[in-house]
């Protein structure tokens, strides 16, 4: 039992992060950062075996004043929305730093900016203020921003720019929503807070809320979720920053940075989904059918195998978004879970990318061909990852798709029947497509002398595909939290922190 | 006692994976005593609980919670028994040949944990209580299907071809998918008590008279669907062939015996459902004698071996759907033919393949018209091989003659009761073109003068040995089993207490309890056309050859060029539908997303205020300038909050 679990979960990265930039050399850096996210994962797991399964509460609650003038106050707390996504982003941190284990460019700063990012979504993933939620939300920017702009491809001045003005304009726009609720709802006492769950709970009171104070607010918060996520039609800077990126920037991009979005839909929008317009259910069921099936076709399209992974991600988080806009209990858990498993899939997936990127020489597919030969344990883990991308049974990517179709359909039919007949063959048709010319046939004179990567970049895609396979033969321990929180969600109202009786 | 351990059933063969991948590049062989032994452990097993609930009637079922309102489970009833003792069985001969005959691959292990895998997914397939857990299986079975098609992926036709296999039966998964997502949301709308598993099947059997009929229908066409793409059924057969490209052992294994018993198997186990829906019924009858028709003639022509044996695959497939499309005039009976015909099919079929292997392993080649007289050096291939056409024409008093002769007759009756004679046509006069395309084939291969300098060998005793014993299966196994069979899987639903008036009732049909009699003719019927068939291709192919080909058929014959091109198939599927229409759009979307929804995001951002440029000159590259402007953007936001407040307050 630790007590502040949470708040030292965000603070070890932090002072790592310190540390790390601080370092000479690239050993010590990452010595630092596997250690500043060992600690994290470690908390995080002993959180995971103490949190209470079957409770809807939050948990590991901490609240303290901040700028008590303004209603500002540090609070954190897990429950089944935050907790998996916490757990995610510590495994995916870790497992991000081995992958880059022999960074040789700036490795000091490279490893504090992924230690950085970690200490941004844990906070995401935890805050319960809007204000700390914000600026976490904000951090997160920073180490994208630099990653891509230091690290990056070519064309990485305007890919980093093109990533930090576009999800940043869309913070804005629901950082206004924030304000809009901040300024309209008063606590008994008279004062104002930004306590989300207090928030996010008044909006059912219509006396305080006129219906379209709630719709602008509601859209506005939507905008800022999927514009991150994203969704089709705010997904063009995804592409862009993925190419441009290195991988490990790309790694936490699609696992982590993408799911702030997912999350921010069940913290904050599904709840208030009672409250407003039917047509926005209408309008984020479109968009994710649209996602899912437009984010397809463009996979198939690309040449340059990241940027095709870039674009499954844009038709994976699709899924996301219809669950949630189903509003059902099995359609909404499969939707988180969807979270969970696209975080895993995806890293091994642009990890493969990013491999084949640095040993071949070209990402371009039709450039590639018979890498099998030469990268036989790599393969396997390749694809391992591609067979769970494209939703094989077995592994947790499946889980979750037939979770959400599943649920979805019972209040979504049409748009479910769209996905199902419309997506899945042509998911398939590209992974295995890529598959084919790239690691399949003859191999190409000139990878002749290619061999299988360094051990660190296999160990970290083993342990990921060791965890696909898991939970999806097991999803339970991570499915049954979300089942809860999800039934929370539906039946709904949003208990407060005073509600649940944890402050 | 063995039903506590039938887990172990798909656990065994798993465990063989799981050993052979990491270990079996150290072990001789490649491990592959490992995945043969498991497989006969999953026999054995097998073969216990069938002792066990046989003469007593009972079943075994097990189930445990898995994630939210779905289950895992194990249920073994007699239509479930018969397949894992035939999957088992038919697995262990061919994992035992392929001892002999992949001995010396490079990729051993691999081939073998892939085939261990593959035994375990199609007896988890079989063994599921629940239509969730059987489509994950049914999954896997796809997946092992297309890494053993593209065994030898550095060939491109055999990656070419496993994708192929992936996508054509994606597209039947998909439609199972479907079907079972509307299962489940009817079944939830019926209010059974909280904690039911709407998907097991003893709670679909059990209420299926309270679902909407215009939904059941739906239900069975899709799943129905999926049948037909991993049963190769028109018009998604035409991966079938082009899995070829696999190993021959591959071949026996997931395209003869098992894997595409699949979809049939499905159908059987849904069986209620379908007789509740009798218009899905009849699009089975229908879709499995054009099949049986349709793959038959293609078997005609081709001159790869193992293509004859494919689209013979095919046709036979179509027979046993064809047999459960039946049973809206015969009731769950059809059943027990269909799966006596699938599992006396998986006998022969094997060994066809099998026979082929050994014959490809000898001589080197696929294309029939390079042997000729191979009987003379391979004796025991060329008679059991032998045996295995016999069987699979249907000769009177082999197997595959009882099974036959009643799916005829079914067939015959689902005419008699107004419910089409097409599909009766089609099968009987299959039993003509399966007849001459078989004994084509053996004619060819075995008998005649070498046409070719071929390697003269027989095959090793661990590769001969398992012919000769699915020779005695596929020769002597019907006539002593048929009727327990046909009983004892005919009442398969009974152990739920399925009431089949009452569905026919929800169907709109009833059926006929006295058997029909059909006219003599017709159970002598298919006995005239096999052997006329046998005749037709001594005369045309074997060492007393009298006729021609040629003067049935010449070089530019219309005809003739639609059904060696395969009925264009490949031009249509590949050619159009994927490369033109699903690639193009693709590529129209690729464009679209670059000119009009990227091409929008930049154009506001170059008329804001000349964004791209300003910030590029802040771009400095130091960490601090950075991080200063974050501290600044943080106090303006603090400001902009208590300003905010003052106006507000």
């Amino acid at each position: 039992m630790i007590s502040n679990p949470i708040s030292l979960m965000i603070a070890v990265p932090l002072i790592a992060m310190v540390v790390a930039f601080m370092t000479k050399t690239r050993s010590q850096a990452r010595i630092v950062a596997l250690i500043g996210s060992l600690v994290p994962l470690a908390i995080s797991l002993q959180m995971f075996m103490e949190f209470d399964k079957t409770s809807e509460i939050m948990q590991f609650v901490e609240s303290y004043d901040w700028v008590p003038s303004l209603g500002v106050k540090y609070t954190v707390g897990v429950d089944g929305i935050g907790l998996p996504l916490v757990l995610l982003s510590t495994i995916v941190s870790i497992l991000v730093v081995v992958y880059a284990w022999g960074e040789n460019t700036r490795p000091n700063q490279f490893f504090a900016l992924l230690l950085l990012n970690e200490v941004g979504v844990l906070g995401v993933f935890t805050a319960l203020d809007f204000f700390l939620f914000y600026i976490f939300w904000e951090i997160v920017l920073i180490p994208m921003y630099f990653l891509i702009g230091i690290w990056g491809g070519p064309r990485k001045d305007y890919s980093a720019i093109k990533f930090f003005i576009y999800t940043h304009v869309a913070s804005l726009v629901m950082l206004l929503s924030i304000f809009a609720l901040y300024f309209t709802y008063r606590t008994p006492a008279g004062g104002r807070t930004f306590d989300m769950l207090t928030l996010i709970q008044a909006t059912s009171d219509s006396t305080l809320f006129s219906p379209m104070l709630v719709n602008v607010i509601f859209l506005g918060l939507l905008f800022g979720f999927l514009v991150k996520m994203p969704a089709v039609p705010f997904h063009t800077w995804l592409p862009d920053a993925h190419v441009e990126a290195p991988t490990a920037g790309s790694v936490i991009l699609a696992a982590l940075l993408l799911k702030m979005g997912g999350y921010g839909l069940f913290r904050v929008i599904v709840p208030m989904m009672p409250n407003v317009s039917e047509h926005y259910v209408t309008l984020m069921a479109i968009i994710g059918v649209v996602s899912i099936l437009y984010g397809a076709f463009l996979a198939l399209s690309q040449k340059d195998i990241k940027k095709m992974v870039a674009y499954s991600s844009v038709s994976h988080m699709g899924y996301v978004l219809l669950g949630a806009g189903a509003f059902t209990w099995l359609s909404v858990q499969g939707a988180m879970f969807q979270q969970f498993s696209h975080g895993l899939i995806t890293c091994v997936l642009f990890m493969s990318a990013g491999t084949i990127g640095h040993t071949a020489g070209t990402r371009i597919i039709p450039e590639l061909g018979g890498l099998a030969d030469r990268m036989p344990k790599f393969a396997v883990l390749m694809m391992m990852g591609f067979l769970a991308s494209l939703g094989l049974p077995g592994m947790c990517g499946f889980i979750a798709e037939f979770t959400v179709l599943t649920g979805s359909y019972a209040t979504l039919p049409v748009y479910t029947l769209i996905v199902i007949f419309g997506g899945i063959v042509v998911t398939a048709g590209y992974h295995l497509w890529a598959m084919q010319k790239v690691m399949f046939g003859p191999i190409l004179k000139k990878y002749l002398d290619l061999h299988d990567p360094h051990s660190y970049e296999l160990l970290s895609m083993s342990i990921l595909v060791f965890l696909i396979v898991y939970f999806g033969v097991n999803p339970a321990p991570i499915m049954d939290i979300m089942g809860v929180a999800a039934e929370q969600l539906i039946e709904g109202p949003v208990m407060t922190l005073a509600q649940m009786g944890v402050v | 006692m063995y039903s506590d351990y039938a887990y172990l059933i798909v656990g065994l063969p798993i465990l063989a994976f799981v050993l052979t991948i990491f270990l079996g590049w150290h072990l001789p062989k490649g491990g592959g005593f490992i995945t043969v032994l498991a497989t006969i452990g999953a026999l054995i097993l097998s073969v216990g609980i069938f002792k066990e609930i046989f003469p007593t009637d009972t079943i075994v079922h097990q189930s445990a919670h898995w994630f939210a309102n779905f289950n895992v489970g194990i249920l073994i009833d007699p239509l479930a028994i018969v397949m894992l003792l035939m999957v088992s069985f038919v697995c262990t001969m061919i994992h035992i040949f392929a001892l002999g005959y992949m001995d010396g691959d490079p990729g051993l292990a691999r081939y073998f944990a892939e085939a261990g895998l593959f035994t375990a997914a199609m007896l988890g397939l079989v063994f599921s209580d629940n239509l969730l857990q059987l489509f994950i299986f049914w999954e896997l079975v796809g997946v092992c299907s297309y890494l053993l098609i593209g065994f030898w992926y550095r060939k491109p036709c055999a990656a070419s071809a496993a994708k192929k296999a992936f996508l054509v039966t994606r597209v039947g998964d998909i439609m199972f998918l479907a079907g079972m997502i509307l299962l489940y949301t009817n079944m939830a709308k019926l209010g059974l008590p909280e904690g039911t598993y709407l998907l097991q099947f003893q709670t679909i059997y059990e209420n299926l008279v309270h679902l909407p009929s215009g939904q059941m229908t739906a239900i069975a066409l899709l799943i129905f669907g999926g049948a037909v793409g991993k049963s190769g059924q028109f018009p998604l057969h035409v991966w079938l062939p082009d899995a070829m490209e696999g190993p021959t052992t591959v071949s026996a294994m997931i395209h003869a015996a098992t894997m595409v018993t699949a979809g049939v198997y499905l159908v059987a186990r849904m069986f209620p459902l379908f007789y509740a829906a009798p218009n899905a019924l009849m699009v089975v009858a229908y879709i499995g004698g054009f099949t049986a028709f349709f793959a038959a003639t293609m078997g005609l022509v081709m001159f790869d071996i193992k293509r004859v044996l494919a689209y013979s695959t095919i046709s036979q497939l179509g027979y046993m759907m064809l047999s459960l499309g039946a049973g809206a005039a015969v009731g769950a009976a059809a059943v027990g033919v269909g799966i006596f015909h699938l599992v006396g099919h998986s006998f022969f079929k094997a060994l066809l393949f099998l026979c082929a292997g050994s014959v490809i392993h000898a001589v080197d080649t696929n294309d029939m018209r390079e042997m000729g007289g191979v009987l003379r050096s391979m004796k025991w291939t060329g008679l059991t091989m032998l045996a295995g056409a016999l069987a699979l024409v249907g000769f009177p008093l082999t197997t595959g003659f009882y099974s036959k002769d009643e799916i005829l007759v079914a067939a015959f009756e689902n005419g008699l009761y107004g419910l089409g004679w097409l599909p009766y046509a089609f099968g009987a006069v299959t039993v003509l073109l399966t007849a001459v395309y078989s004994f084509r084939l053996w004619f060819t291969t075995f008998d005649g003068e070498p046409r070719t300098d071929y390697g003269k060998h027989e095959s090793p005793w661990v590769m001969v040995g398992p012919l000769v014993i699915l020779a005695i299966c596929a020769l002597f196994m019907g006539y002593p089993t048929q009727d327990t069979f046909y009983d004892y899987v005919g009442n398969n639903f009974d152990h739920y207490g399925v009431d089949f008036d009452e569905l026919a009732v929800v169907g709109g049909h009833h059926i006929e309890h006295e058997a029909a009699h059909e006219p003599f003719i017709i159970k002598i019927l298919p006995i005239i056309l096999c052997v006329g068939g046998i005749l037709i291709a001594a005369l045309f192919y074997s060492r007393w050859k009298k006729l021609d080909p040629g003067i049935v058929t010449s070089k530019n014959d219309p005809l003739r060029k639609i059904v060696l091109r395969r009925y264009y198939q490949h031009e249509i599927y590949t050619g159009w539908l994927a490369e033109k229409v699903v690639y193009g759009l693709a590529l129209v979307s690729n464009v679209f997303d670059l000119k009009i929804v990227d091409g929008a995001v930049n154009k506001i951002s170059k008329l804001t205020v000349g964004l791209g440029g300003n910030v590029r000159r802040v771009q400095t590259g130091v960490i601090q300038n950075y991080i200063t402007a974050i501290v600044l953007g943080l106090t303006v936001l603090l400001v902009v909050v208590k300003l905010g407040m003052e106006v507000a307050i």
